[in-house]
């Protein structure tokens, strides 16, 4: 990297943010060159989408931001070089409009921000990101992945210098993330830097220079390489249970030496160790042992086929979950997934094709009924009755479920203890941090011993610690208690914790195999990149 | 139990948003008063004006007959010209001008002209203006021995009190209006929350989550009415009630269901709240102007008077004028309750079959 001749564009000099008396960053410092990439990583409610919305001049602060040569303190002072800096906020495509075309979208930001039409330049972005063949189609049908496309192009549209991305790839599938960055790239090639906070570690390799933001400060910066060597030296292979330290993905973090062979870190140790260093300690997890008499095939699908007019959304999946399995279900966005755990929730109707809950066809609604009364489900975004008390909730669900008062009482205060949510049972679900949310939601759902469950994108959003957690709850849960499991992620890395994985492409199933063997089949690549290739592989 | 468990978690939603709740203590308390209070139809406080080129007695009688509260004190003009002006400017809304023949007239022929120029835009009130103006004219022509002679015994609302009327057409209005939004509500929120799948999901049949959701609401509404019954007709406005206050009860949780069918369509074709409030205001004005609630049915086209009949608020609104002011009983009202039970199973029961697809 030439670096030294390039010139310093931005410079943040004491930046504090605050809402009423909740501070949400203090003192951050940090400077950005022409053409660089710089990653914001952390928790959620770390501070970083804070220090972003300051820096493009949409938010209040306190401390002085340098962009090139202006000076300003306040979005007010700002407005002057708001057309140099481009910002997309979270959230899938949050700031389209689902009535609009892809043409009209472009028609309707160009003339909000009062640019002139550069025709070659509108449809260099739209080929980049696939979308010139897709220019009348209405932004309501398209795909998670291509509404995130499109949002980051029309955040290009004013040629922006500086462009500010708040986790652009959050709950996007790895196809389109890798799109996503394609995008960038080219961009950047032009002269453009870019401030990007990422929860996918792979994503964070890939970023100049990066800082990891904890409670409103930050406490590490460098390159990935950097950051991973400050690790290193605690860092073992291997995943133990020990209330001192972090296990996930393989590896496992303690701060005092371990009589374990030492291995090679990655950037997600980062969390852990820092986690560790501020004397946080990984959850207890306490699942009694259960002997319930569960068959050995739990679900199964046989050709299961939905359409949406002239649309197939899933076209003859066969799928087999047998009894203390977790199978990981996998594909792009729009391939399918939510439209099968719906088919199999009984919240779709089954267009062709057969289903048995335990040996048994469902076929009536009165089949319905029972099968619902065997499963339990998380939703992506834990939804839960925001006016409700954690406490209120369960008990809601406890009763729908027909359990009497004492024994909703005991599983309540049972399940507040293993998942450890038990300081919290009083709070409102906004209240909490969202890795409570997603234990207490996995309660929720296994209040009434349910035979299977289905997690549709549990760990999104979800902060790394928060995630290795969960992971082991759901390994505990599967051990002990016989359950099985039929989860869908974006995190390809968690794959490795599933027995089986089965990808979807296009509604069609492509791939239906043990983690074992599609490692054997494709040595020395990690998930992600196995998951590419099979991708690949099936055009 | 598991209704119990949908009523509970229905009513700590409807108590913890606290918006909510001030609108519906608004909308069944101050707003019924303000209805009472503010909207008139009978004149008060009407400038009035004249001009007197008879120049007798009579004229002087008949001038301080308009008195307050109906009439400011007459102001006289010198000619007719002068009062048209004083009309166009706004300075009086009523002109009256006794010509000079008026009083010979009077006496010898018995048949007197006399001039009024009213201005009309507040239609109502210079229709109602007139009629006082003639019946107080006629006392005079009766005092001149007329062969006829009208004795006026005015029924059920004997002092013309309109508070009484207006409070509970306000009333009723808000009920159809509330009836609609928090049924619809209770609904369209588990869709914009995002719980809808969770709901859904319950083993619970859908009829079930229907009709606790739709009881849980009607449940407040009646808990509203009750608030404003007690306090605002009962207790501010004095309003008498000649009927049993149940049937009064009976025929409002009928309406309620009513209303409810067609909110359950609302719920089924809105994903958004902001939709809910779009599709309430274009539903619930027709039903509101096609009910009798401000314009008696009587005085409605032919054709429009047979749509009324499918109102659910035309029966609420008859049943309840007839049991506060006729005093009907319970067998005088039961062609309304039939015809309230009737309109609440058919729009329940499309209602129910529209919202039944999404379960």
């Amino acid at each position: 990297m030439e670096n030294g001749e390039l010139r310093k564009i931005l410079e943040v000099k004491n930046l504090s943010v605050s809402y009423g008396k909740k501070v949400a960053i203090k003192n951050v410092n940090f400077s950005l060159k022409e053409q660089e990439l710089l990653g914001f990583i952390g928790a959620d409610g770390a501070g970083k989408s804070s220090t972003l919305h300051a820096i493009a001049g949409v938010l209040s602060f306190e401390g002085e931001i340098v962009y090139k040569n202006y000076v300003y303190h306040s979005p007010k002072e700002a407005e002057k070089i708001k057309y140099e800096i481009s910002l997309m906020p979270q959230g899938l495509g949050l700031v389209l409009y689902d009535f609009l075309s892809v043409k009209e979208h472009f028609d309707f930001f160009r003339d909000l921000r009062g640019l002139k039409k550069d025709k070659e330049y509108e449809n260099r972005l739209l080929k980049m990101a696939g979308l010139y063949e897709f220019q009348n189609r209405l932004a309501g049908n398209l795909s998670g992945g291509m509404r995130q496309k499109l949002s980051l192009i029309l955040s290009l549209l004013p040629r922006p210098k500086l462009l500010i991305l708040d986790e652009p790839t959050t709950g996007v599938d790895p196809i389109s993330r890798a799109e996503l960055w394609n995008i960038v790239n080219e961009m950047r090639e032009d002269g453009m830097s870019a401030i990007i906070s990422t929860a996918y570690m792979s994503e964070a390799n890939k970023m100049d220079k990066l800082m990891l933001f904890d409670e409103g400060e930050i406490i590490a910066s460098g390159t990935s390489e950097e950051l991973i060597e400050s690790i290193k030296d605690y860092t073992y292979e291997g995943e133990i249970e020990n209330n001192k330290c972090f296990s996930f993905n393989n590896r496992t973090y303690s701060l005092k030496p371990l009589n374990l062979k030492k291995a090679s870190p990655t950037l997600e140790g980062i969390f852990f160790v820092n986690a560790l260093k501020k004397g946080k300690k990984p959850i207890v997890i306490n699942v009694p042992e259960k002997d319930i008499e569960i068959p050995e095939i739990i679900v199964n699908a046989k050709c299961l086929t939905k359409k949406f007019g002239e649309f197939i959304a899933d076209n003859c999946i066969d799928l087999k979950l047998k009894k203390s399995e977790i199978l990981g279900l996998l594909g792009a966005n729009g391939a399918g997934k939510t439209t099968f755990i719906k088919m199999l929730l009984g919240l779709y109707p089954i267009d062709e094709g057969e289903l048995y809950l335990l040996g048994k066809r469902i076929r009536s609604y009165e089949d319905r009924l029972t099968l619902k009364s065997k499963i339990g489900y998380v939703s992506q975004k834990f939804s839960l009755y925001k006016d409700l008390s954690i406490k209120e909730n369960l008990e809601y669900f406890a009763k729908m479920h027909s359990l009497s008062v004492g024994e909703t009482k005991r599983k309540i205060e049972e399940f507040a203890r293993m998942f450890e949510f038990e300081e919290y049972l009083n709070a409102f679900p906004k209240e909490v941090p969202l890795g409570i949310n997603q234990r207490f939601s996995l309660a929720a759902a296994l209040l009434h011993e349910p035979v299977v469950l289905f997690l549709d994108e549990p760990t999104s959003g979800v902060d790394t610690v928060a995630r290795s957690a969960f992971w082991r709850l759901l390994r505990k849960l599967k051990e002990n208690t016989g359950i099985s499991i039929l989860i869908t992620t974006h995190y390809m890395n968690e794959a490795e914790y599933c027995d089986r994985v089965a990808v979807l492409k296009r509604g069609v199933k492509i791939v239906d195999d043990e983690v074992k063997n599609l490692h054997k089949k494709y040595p020395r690549l990690d998930f992600e990149e196995i998951f590419l290739q099979i991708y690949k592989e099936n055009q | 139990m598991k209704m119990s468990a949908i009523l509970k978690k229905e009513f700590l939603v409807f108590f913890r948003n606290a918006g909510l709740v001030i609108f519906i203590l608004y909308a069944f308390t101050l707003d019924i008063y303000i209805a009472g209070k503010g909207i008139k139809v009978t004149p008060r406080n009407v400038s009035i004006g004249y001009v007197n080129e008879a120049d007798n007695l009579i004229v002087n009688k008949i001038i301080s007959s308009f008195h307050k509260p109906q009439f400011k004190q007459p102001k006289m003009f010198l000619n007719e010209k002068a009062l048209k002006n004083a009309i166009y400017n706004r300075k009086i809304i009523v002109g009256i001008v006794f010509d000079k023949q008026f009083v010979n007239n009077l006496i010898s022929k018995k048949q007197a002209k006399l001039q009024v120029l009213i201005d009309s835009t507040a239609a109502a009130q210079a229709e109602v203006t007139l009629i006082y103006l003639q019946n107080i004219l006629m006392k005079f022509e009766n005092n001149l021995n007329l062969p006829a002679k009208i004795n006026i015994i005015k029924l059920f609302n004997p002092n013309s009190n309109t508070k009484w009327f207006m409070s509970l057409s306000e009333l009723m209005s808000n009920i159809t209006m509330l009836g609609l939004v928090l049924i619809a509500v209770v609904f369209v929120r588990e869709k914009e929350n995002g719980t809808w799948d969770i709901m859904l999901l319950m083993p619970v049949r859908g009829s079930l989550i229907i009709f606790s959701k739709i009881l849980s609401q009607v449940l407040i509404l009646m808990a509203g009415i009750t608030i404003s019954v007690g306090l605002i007709v009962f207790g501010v406005f004095n309003t008498p009630i000649n009927g049993n206050l149940l049937d009064f009860y009976l025929i409002s949780f009928l309406f309620s269901f009513a209303i409810g069918g067609i909110a359950l369509v609302i719920a089924a074709v809105s994903k958004t709240i902001l939709e809910v409030g779009h599709l309430t205001i274009v539903i619930m004005l027709p039903l509101i102007f096609l009910s009798g609630a401000w314009t008696p049915l009587s005085a409605m086209n032919p054709f429009i008077q047979y749509l009324s009949y499918l109102s659910p608020l035309r029966y609420y609104i008859q049943a309840t004028q007839d049991i506060f002011f006729r005093g009907s009983g319970f067998f005088d009202l039961l062609p309304y309750f039939f015809a309230e039970l009737f309109m609440a199973m058919v729009l329940f029961y499309i209602g129910y079959k529209k919202i039944g697809k999404l379960f």
